[in-house]
């Protein structure tokens, strides 16, 4: 079959209402790109690979994109990579620059995906092989450098660093699973709690009750004044958006969309660590990185290109070494295999026209999440303007039902995001670091196991030195950023003290 | 108002009669079933098998059938809070080996579960080799370990993966006992894993599928990737009935090279070890029989319309329906074979 007669109108309107789809998933916060494609699924049994694999991807596509809506005015991140979107992107919405935040987060994003899609197209077979020379070490030094921004992003480094250990401490409650070659046995689980702790916490449910539910109790704390019940937040003209925004940021937005793709085509570096990497590679770089974390663009940007390059990046192990590069992709393998097809190394070779149709449908996907969110921002901005009273209720309904159905009905997941809610809002009293924490939190369970496969497989810690020149070049960059955060630490001290 | 025993007789009577629909609603499945399975994965072979058999249980009773990929444990644990037939459980041999190797969370499912009927088997399990190894069958494979030579065997402990890495170790022990312990695990996670541990030179022989890892055996000998099977541990009668779609480049005939009796891994030293991934139904003890029973009735007609055949082959899935007591009866007996080589090893080390 040619490539030009799988391009039918229902192949056309399949990407785009998948993207809508999509971006809709995104947007709530507790439902993924994961749970829309999953939720898919079943149909595309009926509508033959090609078709299938265009609603699919449109729903990829359009869910990691909609995760900026609810991270940028909400500061909840509506998907677990959007986790830095909040960490800029909430605070330009506070001060009325929501709309503004919005459209850049969507250029990113745009830029993000088409960088990542034509590294996809142009070297999926050299880049898979890249990528299979990353070991158990390399992707724990990974990790390791992802878990180097803790510092960066904390007010006060040593509680920062702290708190981000102590993310990493209760990611590792429960069993150490045997399906990442453990050993089965559960660990820091008190007496008495192991029914419902032997899984540990799961991911999202912590990041919608630390990122959600707190805020949400921190404004119920702070009560809504006397003669404010339509308390809102005006969408702002304080500073529009304008495509200037962008000067001066194409290495910023090619280093974060390359960052992404590169960390998608690791299986099992997971997607969150894309934009972690990417945002602190971009305050690293830097030429005003004390305002990270403050409403700035060049951090927002980061975030979003690096996690939209996740989305061609991952694909290049599925669809080079049949190997899913995250927990989305390695449900597209059951589209394939409902349709009797095998992905692997001889996938692309095979099937010429279904590999250009994925492409193309990314391509349209991509410009169809553009279009349908630059252009009615506006409506997804309005957001801010609902009143809180009205706001809140519908956001902490919101949350339960995607922490109920994030596993598909574990009621524990919804007293995880209560337990997390209250936890989250007992750190700011405590004047611990959220964003360390979650950090530590999301990329505790990878650290583990890479570390300790790495002393499994290679024996003794000098490996992390001896293995290969990539751990070389990797511990430049670790060190590089730790020496980064330490001086950042000590302007900002300086900086505070001045004043005094 | 006066209570006659008129008016008493009267009331029992209609309680009787309204209670009756729901007497007999209690002896067969609800109108919303929860069918959770023992996988987190919505696009593995468990779910895919379970949506395929949950589709056409809900045509064929007209009730709404939703599958959850929950996990063993949240799964089990299910199973255990329902025993009015709104939570049924799909799983495949993992339910009983996890239990064999002393998992946490899995108990003994012919004890503390009532087995339901087998629905089909997935017969890709099977181990590799590099295809420029110096083991290029599984004769060579036990000979090096005859040899004092070690073989590394990468395996997700505790199950499916593991069973078959069992079955080498006693193979091993029974041409020369001893020699078993030259045959060690390298304990991974998922696929990637595995064939990672292959390409780091950290595992000299992988466990994997004929659906994930044929396209490997097809790359040029000089590719770092290139992969050559040794084992695949399904029955010779299974791989005859496998769909071709799932084969790739590789022919039946060619597979079967590979499978017992051209390919053997020996039990005991006559007959052959084989294990295939068979997906079966599993029940809370306490649900009515009656439910069983429909469901096997359900089954049995369905299976004779033959339409869902065709959907599990066109998945690469080989359809196996038994009805309960002779699906209960086989893997009973199933178990006592992996039972015995997991013994076997153990006692000798």
């Amino acid at each position: 079959m040619e490539f030009f007669d799988l391009v039918t109108p229902l192949f056309l309107a399949l990407i785009v209402g998948g993207t809508f789809v999509g971006v809709v998933f995104g947007a709530i916060p507790g439902m993924t790109a994961t749970m829309a494609v999953a939720v898919c699924l079943p149909l595309t049994y009926s509508l033959g690979l090609e078709n299938g694999l265009a609603l699919l991807l449109g729903l990829y596509v359009g869910g990691i994109s909609g995760g900026l809506v609810p991270a940028i005015l909400l500061g909840i991140p509506g998907t677990p990579s959007s986790i830095t979107t909040t960490f800029d992107g909430y605070p330009m919405s506070q001060k009325g620059e929501g709309e503004k935040a919005l459209r850049i987060g969507i250029c990113a994003s745009f830029v993000g995906g088409i960088i990542s899609l034509a590294a996809l197209y142009l070297f999926a077979p050299a880049l898979a092989d890249f990528a299979i020379r990353f070991s158990y070490v390399e992707k724990f030094l990974i990790i390791l450098f992802a878990l180097t921004v803790m510092g960066a992003l904390s007010n006060s480094m040593l509680l920062g660093i702290f708190s981000g250990f102590l993310g990493i401490f209760i990611s590792l409650i429960g069993v150490y699973d045997i399906s990442d070659g453990g050993n089965g046995e559960i660990r820091l689980v008190p007496p008495g709690t192991e029914y419902w702790l032997e899984g540990g916490f799961a991911l999202l449910p912590v990041l919608i009750g630390l990122f959600g539910l707190a805020a949400i109790l921190e404004e119920a704390e702070r009560g809504v004044p006397e003669g404010h019940s339509a308390d809102t937040v005006k969408l702002g003209k304080s500073s529009s958006f304008s495509f200037s925004v962008f000067r001066g940021q194409l290495v910023n937005l090619v280093r974060s969309s390359g960052i992404g793709t590169f960390v998608g085509i690791l299986p099992g570096v997971g997607g969150s660590a894309a934009s972690i990497l990417a945002y602190s590679n971009a305050k690293t770089f830097s030429k005003k990185p004390e305002s990270f974390g403050n409403g700035e663009p060049e951090g927002l940007m980061a975030s979003e290109a690096g996690n939209n390059g996740l989305t061609g990046g991952a694909l290049v192990p599925l669809l080079s070494l049949g190997i899913p590069g995250d927990s989305t992709t390695a449900l597209l393998i059951g589209a394939f295999t409902l349709q009797g097809i095998q992905v692997g190394p001889l996938f692309i070779g095979n099937n010429p026209e279904t590999w250009n149709a994925m492409i193309f449908a990314m391509v349209i996907a991509n410009i169809a999440m553009f279009a349908m969110m630059y252009f009615a921002i506006r409506y997804f901005a309005m957001v801010v303007t609902v009143p809180k009273h009205v706001l809140f209720p519908i956001i902490l309904m919101m949350c339960v039902i995607g922490a109920y159905t994030i596993n598909y009905g574990i009621m524990f997941d919804v007293w995880t995001l209560l337990i997390f809610g209250l936890f989250g809002w007992l750190v700011v009293k405590l004047r611990l670091e959220v964003a360390p924490f979650i950090i530590g939190f999301i990329l505790g369970p990878s650290a583990e196991v890479y570390f300790i496969k790495s002393l499994e497989s290679f024996g003794d810690l000098t490996i992390f030195f001896t293995k290969s020149w990539i751990a070389m070049v990797l511990w430049v960059l670790i060190a590089g950023s730790v020496i980064g955060s330490v001086m950042l630490s000590r302007k900002r001290r300086t900086a505070t003290e001045q004043p005094a | 108002m006066k209570f006659t025993r008129r008016t008493i007789l009267a009331a029992a009577s209609a309680t009787a009669l309204l209670a009756q629909p729901f007497a007999a609603a209690a002896q067969e499945l609800p109108g919303n079933v929860r069918l959770v399975i023992g996988s987190t994965s919505t696009g593995g072979d468990t779910y895919q098998n379970s949506s395929i058999v949950a589709d056409a249980l809900s045509e064929h009773l007209g009730i709404n059938i939703k599958v959850d990929a929950v996990g063993a444990t949240e799964a089990f644990k299910a199973l255990d809070r329902d025993s009015r037939g709104t939570t049924l459980m799909i799983f495949h041999d993992q339910s009983y080996l996890g239990n064999l190797y002393g998992v946490r969370g899995y108990q003994d499912i012919f004890e503390n579960y009532t087995v339901g009927p087998t629905v089909a088997i997935n017969p890709g399990n099977a181990y590799l080799v590099p295809k420029d190894s110096p083991y290029q069958s599984m004769d060579d494979i036990l000979t090096a370990a005859e040899n004092g030579e070690r073989v590394r065997v990468a395996i997700q402990p505790g199950g499916v993966s593991e069973i078959g890495f069992s079955a080498m170790k006693n193979a091993a022990r029974v041409r020369a006992p001893g020699s078993e312990e030259n045959i060690v695990a390298v304990n991974t996670g998922s696929q990637s894993d595995k064939n990672q541990a292959m390409w780091d030179d950290l595992a000299d022989v992988i466990n994997g599928s004929i659906q994930a890892n044929e396209q490997f055996t097809q790359l040029p000998e000089d590719d770092q990737k290139a992969m050559e099977f040794v084992w695949i541990t399904a029955r010779p009668s299974t791989l005859e009935q496998a769909p071709a779609e799932g084969m790739g480049d590789t022919t039946r005939d060619e597979l079967l090279q590979y499978a017992s009796p051209e390919t053997s891994v020996t039990l005991d030293g006559e007959q052959d070890f084989t294990f295939d991934k068979e997906f079966f139904f599993l029940f809370n003890p306490e649900m009515d029989p009656a439910i069983v029973e429909q469901i096997d009735t359900a089954l049995t007609e369905i299976f004779e319309a033959g339409e869902i055949q065709e959907r599990q082959k066109a998945s690469f899935f080989i359809p196996n329906f038994l009805p309960s007591d002779e699906a209960r009866e086989h893997l009973q007996n199933k178990r006592g074979t992996y039972e015995q080589v997991i013994e076997e090893i153990s006692t000798e080390s």
